[in-house]
């Protein structure tokens, strides 16, 4: 057993409002420099819908991950002799167009135009190029289902979706869509890392948060391509590539990353797991439908004295182990089971997990009443207005069955809180709820606490990073003692 | 900076040298400059090539004026030297180049050099003695297949069609490293001239290629009989074969590119594009 610590997180996606202000608070922290104005390395998005970069959930045609050959793991994006071989061009790279044209206004022409006939306009204006563009699409262009024909419709996920489920989709009365939030998934199986040939990429061993050296950085932009989830970018100013860092500097003083500050829907979780690092190899390879389980079998209960043990002896610091205890990333993945990767099936083992969104439920009926009663008292889960095949996609590797469970959990929770709190709902009915749904009361009311009245510090339980530990196995504290006053790498010396 | 009195004298004394060097030129030196310089054009009693025979040139013209010629062919003409016009037109407009490193002492020298070989009754620079019988079909034939390579050449020297080409060599033609060869038999006039040129060629660039490779005197005979026909079937200015050139390479680009498309059919293209214009496709 190999017991290493990760900081992995949990967006509740039943609790997102789409409002994008994660995605502001990152960009104005890290993304606006020369370069990075096309980045969103937080972004938000709607579902159904292709999101950013264009239908980047499409392995087909961007060939990230990796997949399963004869038993072994390998990248889609290229072995060793394709990299030698597209060495000068990776044809797996998307374009500026499918993550789209960075533009702002030319705001002095509404000072500085001439007199004339017209009203003078702020003409839109490419940050690449500095000219005149027409704008053609936005980082979050099919937002709330804009421009449905073209994106929502070709959105990955409704692969095995009948005809008809297709049509409702996007039936004017029965319009449904929910947001997804995205940043990099800090992977425990990060293709972007598999794929530098510079070794430039790496995955931080006290906490599993993956970086880009933009020293060692040669620009291949393997990563790029490898990254199923399109969540590396290339800084075309520096000629480096760039991703989400997790905020580590944040995180490094005691804070939680901008994007998780700011949430309004308070919807994202952060914490510590520890997990099984020699079974990741073993896990990755597994059939898709196993995926899911899998990846929870890599995390250990920190509450095992073996467990414990173990991480100790890997140098994984006490208060990191406290951390990991009292973790509610652990709560929703392990415990409660109600929050899943997305996309497994790219084999990358993502450590950001999702609890997946309730929908409103098909309730068209032919004599304009709605029929609600029925002894299946899950059955709105399974008529809900976004098809369970739909959510298997995206969260399941194409098997719904834990998303079910997750959704189930989620329903018996809201109506033994009704129970309580409402009273139109009897006990005896949500105690059968409960059972059904795998759960209990004591569980449902620790649901709820995290989900509706969680404080700050439940959300973000942030370990000590014990950076000074980390650094020292790299160099050395003591190297400059006396050998220089503040502010001084090289000592200063007499004369010239 | 003051020189130390030895410096100074090694300075004068390498200076000395400098100065004196040329004015050394044994006859030996003198044989071996005219050997790879002048035989090429001309010969001592052995007829004319591109320019005249020079046997006893120093008895019909006197010194002062050759030595003058030599150094400065051009100049003459420029001059409008009459007996100099005269020379250019018996050379069908081929006017002496200048050659390099030729100095008034040298050409002391190969005057010399002349005046001796006159005397003898067989020179050494008589020339390559070509036969005069008719060209026949079977040395078209062979020199045809020298030139262009489908037989080697015997020394192990490059093939002609590698660096020149001849129109009607077809396809791509030849090389285009060297000037077209097309008409060469009459530019440098005709069987012994060219023979003269093929044995020992005298341009920097063919001297370096087959100094140590020559070609072999059978193999020179036919190579003229090509050429000889060359000129004769080689028509004119030949456009037609450029623009077939630039359309086969037009051609083979495009096939290349089709070759490539084809190739690499599953390789990225824009996919938020293609969605839109299948949408507006779809639509219209």
């Amino acid at each position: 057993m190999n017991v290493r610590s990760q900081i992995a997180m949990v967006f509740h996606l039943d609790k997102c409002i789409g409002c994008h202000t994660c995605s502001i608070a990152c960009k104005n922290i890290w993304t606006d420099r020369k370069g990075t104005e096309y980045m969103w390395w937080n972004n938000v998005e709607t579902k159904p819908g292709t999101g950013y970069p264009t239908a980047w959930e499409d392995q087909e045609k961007y060939n990230g991950g990796w997949e399963v050959v004869d038993g072994k793991l390998r990248l889609r994006s290229q072995s060793k002799t394709k990299s030698v071989l597209n060495i000068f061009h990776h044809p797996n790279q998307p374009t500026i167009d499918d993550y789209y044209h960075p533009w702002t206004y030319d705001y002095q022409n509404l000072f500085n135009a001439p007199e004339g006939p017209d009203q003078p306009i702020a003409r839109p204006i490419s940050m690449i190029t500095g000219q005149p563009v027409s704008i053609e699409a936005g980082p979050n262009w099919d937002d709330d289902l804009g421009g449905s024909p073209v994106y929502a419709e070709n959105d990955p996920n409704l692969k095995g979706l009948s005809e008809e489920q297709r049509q409702q989709l996007s039936a004017v009365e029965r319009l449904v869509f929910f947001y997804f939030p995205r940043i990099c998934n800090h992977c425990l199986n990060p293709s972007c890392v598999a794929a530098c040939p510079s070794g430039a990429l790496y995955k931080r061993g006290e906490d599993g948060i993956v970086l880009v050296d933009q020293t060692r950085c040669r620009a291949w932009r393997a990563c790029i391509a490898a990254c199923p989830y399109k969540k590396v970018y290339f800084n075309w100013s520096t000629g480096k590539s760039e991703k989400c860092v997790l905020c580590y500097p944040r995180l490094e003083s005691g804070q939680a990353p901008a994007c998780f500050h700011s949430c309004v829907g308070r919807i994202r979780y952060l914490g510590v797991l520890l997990y099984d690092a020699d079974r990741i190899e073993e896990v990755a390879s597994m059939p898709a439908e196993e995926l899911v389980e899998a990846q929870r079998s890599l995390v250990l209960d920190p509450n095992d004295p073996e467990v414990i043990a173990a991480a100790r002896a890997n140098g994984v610091h006490d208060s990191v182990i406290e951390a990991a205890q009292r973790s509610p990333v652990y709560k929703f993945v392990k415990i409660w089971k109600i929050a899943l990767p997305p996309h497994i099936e790219y084999r990358t083992l993502p450590m950001l997990f999702y609890v997946p969104p309730m929908s409103p439920v098909m309730s068209n009926r032919g004599d304009h009443t709605v029929d609600s009663a029925t002894d299946d008292l899950f059955s709105d889960i399974e008529s809900a207005r976004i098809p369970m095949k739909f959510l298997g996609n995206l969260f399941g590797a194409g098997h719904d069955g834990k998303v079910r469970y997750a959704l189930r959990k989620q329903k018996a929770v809201r109506w033994y809180r009704r129970a309580l709190t409402v009273g139109d709902v009897d006990m005896a009915t949500v105690d059968r709820m409960l059972r059904e749904a795998d759960t209990t009361a004591e569980e449902a009311e620790a649901i709820y606490q995290l989900t509706s009245l969680c404080t700050f510090d439940e959300r973000f339980v942030i370990p000590p990073m014990h950076r000074e530990e980390a650094l020292q196995m790299l160099d050395d504290p003591m190297e400059h003692k006396q050998a220089a006053g503040f502010g001084f790498i090289a000592a200063p010396k007499r004369g010239v | 900076m003051r020189l130390q009195p030895p410096t100074r004298l090694g300075l004068g004394l390498a200076l000395g040298l400098l100065i004196a060097a040329p004015t050394a030129a044994s006859a030996q030196d003198a044989a071996a400059f005219f050997k790879q310089n002048c035989t090429s054009c001309h010969t001592i009693g052995g007829g004319r090539l591109t320019g005249p025979d020079l046997k006893d040139v120093t008895k019909s013209r006197d010194r002062a004026w050759l030595t003058d010629f030599v150094l400065a062919p051009q100049a003459a003409l420029d001059r409008g030297d009459p007996y100099a016009l005269q020379l250019q037109q018996e050379a069908r407009g081929v006017v002496m180049p200048q050659v390099a490193g030729i100095n008034r002492d040298l050409v002391s020298a190969l005057l010399d050099l002349i005046e001796a070989e006159s005397a003898l009754p067989k020179s050494q620079f008589a020339g390559v003695q070509v036969s005069d019988r008719p060209f026949t079909a079977a040395d078209v034939q062979l020199g045809t297949e020298l030139f262009r390579g489908q037989r080697r050449l015997g020394g192990g020297g490059p093939s002609c069609v590698s660096c020149h080409t001849v129109r009607g060599t077809g396809g791509l033609g030849g090389g285009q490293l060297g000037p077209d060869l097309t008409k060469v038999y009459e530019r440098l006039q005709w069987r012994k001239a060219l023979a003269t040129w093929l044995n020992a060629p005298p341009t920097a660039t063919m001297q370096t290629v087959f100094a140590k490779t020559p070609i072999a005197e059978t193999e020179v005979l036919p190579l003229v009989a090509y050429f000889e026909a060359a000129a004769r079937n080689g028509g004119e200015d030949d456009r037609a074969g450029l623009i077939q050139f630039v359309l086969l390479g037009l051609g083979a680009a495009a096939l290349g590119l089709g070759v490539m498309d084809s190739a690499w059919k599953t390789r990225f293209r824009s996919v938020r594009r293609a969605l839109v214009e299948r949408r507006r496709g779809a639509r219209s």
